[in-house]
């Protein structure tokens, strides 16, 4: 390769002109730019591969429905917003938000009031878990009553179907001897409620 | 209108957010990372098919709450997705508009209560348009639940509604067939229930008119 001078370097960066250059590197500098103007500047190309790739696409295309091409076509979308649009658009956003996040339950405001009894003369204390409360098998405490061994709850619920068992002692989860129940995919039975 | 497409991009984009917020915030402090990150990812799949998500947080805590075994809750709650989707199937079965989530939880638990694709939408047919098909659904899977056979909840459903039963009556069925099956001496829900059927069907002047095939 040419090692040519920093000032010849400087001619063909297109920093300084052939004038410019001093006279004993001037004919240094016109064999640079003759070198330089002998390298081709026409692009590479691959005949072949233009060709597939080309028929490739063709190919491609040809099969595909032109309203679903049109559908799937990556395209680019721009979205420009003046500032101030901003603020009804947030504002209608925010209500959009509001409306699609609203419970799935829509039937609303129905509601029954529920006894649940269970006869457990050995256990220290019962409590109910089930849809109603998340499962929480703190929430519902049931209470004594005055008959021995009787615990009851009284909870106004939501008309609908509910799911539940009661836990005593904390650990054993027992199905209401006096409902309906279903298994519940992990080996035991949820009581059913339909109000 | 380039406000309203603004707005409608935000409202996407935060409504998505909000949801996936919503289930984990219902789950937070109540299940493992893991049953977490799989109702995230099955609540997400279930609301892009329009089918309800909150069957699937109530198992996952169910499941937790009992002290289940993160791989035992994993798989109960694919196969519930799974009758979430056998329920929307079944209520598209049935024609009409396209089921809300209510009667695709509903048409889920009936399945989970011994009911099949079948008698769901059988009875979707038959609760349309008077009664509420998430009600008649319920009923049905609640009288599956006290040990009714599924054709003769089927059959008990569509008299009483056949016979011009409102909703009201459809939905005090499981009490009138523990009723019977409290009054009479050994009678099993079953009987009871295919007494009701009978009552209903003679209501109505057709007897047998639905009955299942096979059926005495």
């Amino acid at each position: 390769m040419t090692d040519f001078h920093p000032q010849v370097k400087q001619l063909l960066d297109g920093e300084v002109t052939l004038a410019d250059l001093p006279p004993e590197l001037r004919a240094e500098g016109e064999e640079a730019l003759r070198l330089l103007a002998a390298v081709d500047r026409e692009p590479v190309t691959f005949p072949a591969l233009d060709t597939r790739v080309i028929e490739e696409l063709r190919r491609r295309r040809s099969k595909a429905p032109s309203l679903w091409r049109r559908l799937v076509a990556p395209r680019e979308v721009r979205l420009r917003v003046r500032p101030w649009t901003l603020v009804p658009a947030l504002a209608m956003a925010a209500a959009l938000v509001v409306l699609l996040s609203r419970p799935e339950s829509t039937p609303a405001a129905a509601t029954v009031t529920v006894r649940f009894v269970l006869f457990a003369p050995e256990a220290q204390e019962v409590a109910l878990a089930g849809t109603f409360n998340q499962w929480d098998q703190a929430a519902t405490p049931l209470v004594r009553t005055g008959a021995p061994g009787v615990w009851s709850a009284t909870l106004t619920l939501p008309v609908g179907q509910h799911q539940y068992a009661f836990v005593v002692d904390g650990a054993r989860w027992v199905a209401d001897p006096g409902a309906p129940a279903v298994d519940d995919g992990f080996g035991r039975r949820n009581s059913v409620l339909s109000l | 209108m380039k406000t309203f497409g603004a707005a409608l991009l935000l409202a996407l984009v935060a409504g998505s957010l909000a949801a996936q917020q919503d289930v984990t915030a219902r789950l937070a402090g109540r299940v493992s990372p893991d049953i977490a990150a799989l109702v995230q990812q099955l609540a997400t799949s279930a609301a892009e098919r329009g089918l309800p998500v909150d069957p699937l947080i109530q198992k996952a805590i169910e499941g937790s709450a009992k002290g289940v075994p993160a791989d035992r809750v994993a798989t109960a709650l694919r196969a519930l997705s799974g009758q979430l989707d056998a329920a929307a199937a079944a209520l598209v079965q049935a024609g009409g508009a396209q089921p809300d989530t209510d009667a695709i939880a509903a048409g889920a638990f009936a399945l989970n209560a011994g009911l099949d694709k079948q008698n769901v939408t059988a009875l979707a047919l038959a609760g349309r348009p008077a009664n509420n098909v998430a009600a008649t659904l319920r009923v049905a899977s609640t009288l599956a639940a006290m040990g009714v056979p599924a054709d003769e909840v089927v059959e008990l459903v569509t008299q009483v509604i056949a016979s011009g039963g409102s909703t009201h009556e459809v939905l005090g069925l499981p009490a009138q067939v523990m009723a019977g099956v409290s009054r009479g001496r050994g009678v099993t829900p079953a009987q009871a229930a295919a007494g009701l059927a009978r009552a209903a069907a003679a209501r109505a002047g057709a007897p047998g008119q639905n009955k299942p095939k096979g059926k005495p």
